[in-house]
């Protein structure tokens, strides 16, 4: 696999078209949805607990399959692949989600060093080596950041913001064309979320990627979203400019549903 | 008077005594059991605590015989000793090095395939529920006498314990790490190489030192059947009545005890 792998002209990194998701118990999680996030767009899905939001981005990321429809990044299929084929598609997207999920005994460089593993693969990365080429790259991303005087310090040391911020030089470590954020924020003080929500933006807005984000906070999605999607039931309710969107729009996700 | 008083009000439900009886009756049922096992192992293992008191002049007098113990046999015993502690780390490290692998594959959360799980659950089992002697015994015919059968005993006795407990630490391990580095496209060796073995390493450590520390009991015991180390000078020494010999091997075997047992604790103490 390449660095950066090829677009075609006109499509978005993000495809997803109709996707179904009913899992074994009979709930519908997801009712046809569709979506497209280009390169260099932020684009938050809110919606209640239980409205389908983290099971669209798990299916994109290829951690769960889904019933019916199809998603693809960089005009990848990703549903419906497995094993090493699954493996290599994953590369282009990065994902970072509600807790940092670093390896707490490992340093932050060795964390960060871990998203270029995909592109690595030998025998000593097999056996717990760490590619020595590419700490250049991880320290820059680890700049990128914020953290790069953080580097040799045990990732456990990390406060939550800075191990959220961790995570993402890891999965920018990776050279993903998709980012994927499953409630990136939900457990971060509002200090710690700006800084997360600004990397997140200048990722899409500086390196072009396309970045696809879960939040609990109509607030949040309104102050750096491209776009917003409202997802309700499984089912899209809207998809605006945050300029756009009510908040009547906005309760109505909500409406009838634990918040 | 008493009749008036009788007739106050009672709580609407009836009280219930019955239920009182009935435990009392299973207590003396309970009773009667325990008396019943406990006669009948009496029987069985032919107790006879007279014998034991008129046993115990002769019991003196091997004390007797024992002492003092014969410190100029302590040179030529130290290979036996270090024989018996390397008995226990060769099987502890191979031990570890088995149980491993089987341990990922008997953990519900990071199992390829249920196939495999039971397979090595199975494997677990074995190495478990047969005694280490009966390994030993296994491995002396199958590779003569000598240390090396009784190594190959501790490993393989080990691999049931370590692999159970090792499954249990990866059952119990956080999998966030896992799945990022899953998300990442790193490849499943990888994702073990890189998330599981560092988070499982210091609970790895903490158990396979516990484990050195039993092996190192079990690797003295073991050289009664044939496989080397201290416990079969003892047994020579027994068979040759050379009971001042005898009594110094229990006074090293004693320390060897001791000894591994407080430095495994403290190695412990200096992980967690």
């Amino acid at each position: 696999m390449g660095e950066a792998l090829p677009e075609a002209p006109g499509t978005a990194t993000i495809q997803a078209d109709r996707l179904v998701m009913r899992y074994a118990g009979g709930r519908l999680a997801l009712h046809g949805v569709s979506l497209a996030v280009r390169r260099g767009e932020l684009v938050v899905v809110l919606g209640a607990n239980g409205s389908g939001k983290s099971t669209l981005l798990r299916i994109i990321a290829g951690i769960v399959k889904p019933t019916e429809g199809t998603a693809r990044v960089a005009g990848r299929e990703i549903t419906g692949l497995t094993g090493r084929a699954l493996a290599d598609a994953r590369m282009a997207t990065g994902m970072i989600f509600q807790h940092a999920n670093l390896v707490k005994r490992r340093s932050v460089l060795a964390n960060v060093l871990c998203g270029t593993l995909g592109r690595n693969r030998s025998l000593a990365t097999a056996l717990g080596v760490l590619p020595p080429g590419e700490v250049p790259h991880a320290m820059r991303c680890l700049a990128d950041v914020g953290l790069h005087e953080f580097a040799a310090q045990r990732a456990g040391t990390l406060s939550g913001g800075q191990a959220q911020r961790a995570a993402i030089a890891r999965a920018l470590a990776q050279r993903p064309l998709a980012l994927l954020a499953d409630e990136p924020v939900a457990s971060l003080d509002p200090d710690a979320t700006a800084q997360v929500m600004r990397l997140l933006r200048h990722v899409a807005a500086d390196e072009g990627m396309a970045v696809l984000c879960v939040l609990h906070q109509p607030e949040l999605a309104r102050r750096y979203a491209d776009r917003i999607l409202g997802l309700r039931q499984g089912v899209l309710a809207f998809a605006a400019r945050p300029d756009e969107t009510t908040d009547a729009a906005i309760d109505a996700l909500y409406e009838g549903a634990p918040r | 008077m008493s009749e008036l008083a009788r007739s106050e009000p009672l709580p609407a439900a009836p009280i219930r005594i019955p239920r009182e009886t009935r435990s009392r009756a299973w207590t003396f049922l309970y009773v009667l059991l325990f008396l019943v096992i406990l006669i009948q192992s009496g029987l069985v293992v032919q107790a006879r605590p007279g014998e034991l008191l008129t046993g115990a002049a002769g019991m003196a007098d091997i004390l007797s015989r024992a002492f003092p113990p014969d410190f100029s046999q302590f040179p030529q015993q130290l290979w036996p000793a270090f024989e018996t502690v390397d008995i226990a780390l060769f099987g502890t490290i191979f031990g570890v090095a088995i149980a491993f692998p089987l341990a990922i594959l008997a953990a519900r959360n990071t199992t390829p395939a249920a196939v495999l799980y039971h397979a090595a659950r199975g494997v677990i089992a074995v190495c478990r529920s047969v005694p280490d002697l009966i390994w030993a015994l296994l491995f002396v015919t199958a590779v003569g006498l000598g240390p090396f059968p009784g190594a190959l005993a501790i490993s393989v006795h080990s691999v049931g314990m370590l692999g159970r407990l090792l499954a249990e630490v990866i059952e119990d391990m956080d999998m966030g790490p896992f799945e990022a580095l899953a998300t990442t496209g790193a490849s499943r060796l990888q994702i073990f190489s890189h998330a599981v073995v560092p988070t499982v390493l210091p609970s790895l450590l903490g158990i396979a030192l516990y484990r050195l520390d039993e092996n190192i009991r079990a690797s003295l015991v073991l050289g009664f059947v044939g496989a080397g180390g201290i416990g079969f000078q003892l047994l020579t020494a027994m068979n040759l009545f050379q009971y001042r010999t005898v009594s110094l091997l229990l006074i090293m075997m004693f320390v060897l005890v001791i000894g591994a047992e407080r430095l495994s604790a403290a190695l412990r103490k200096r992980l967690a």
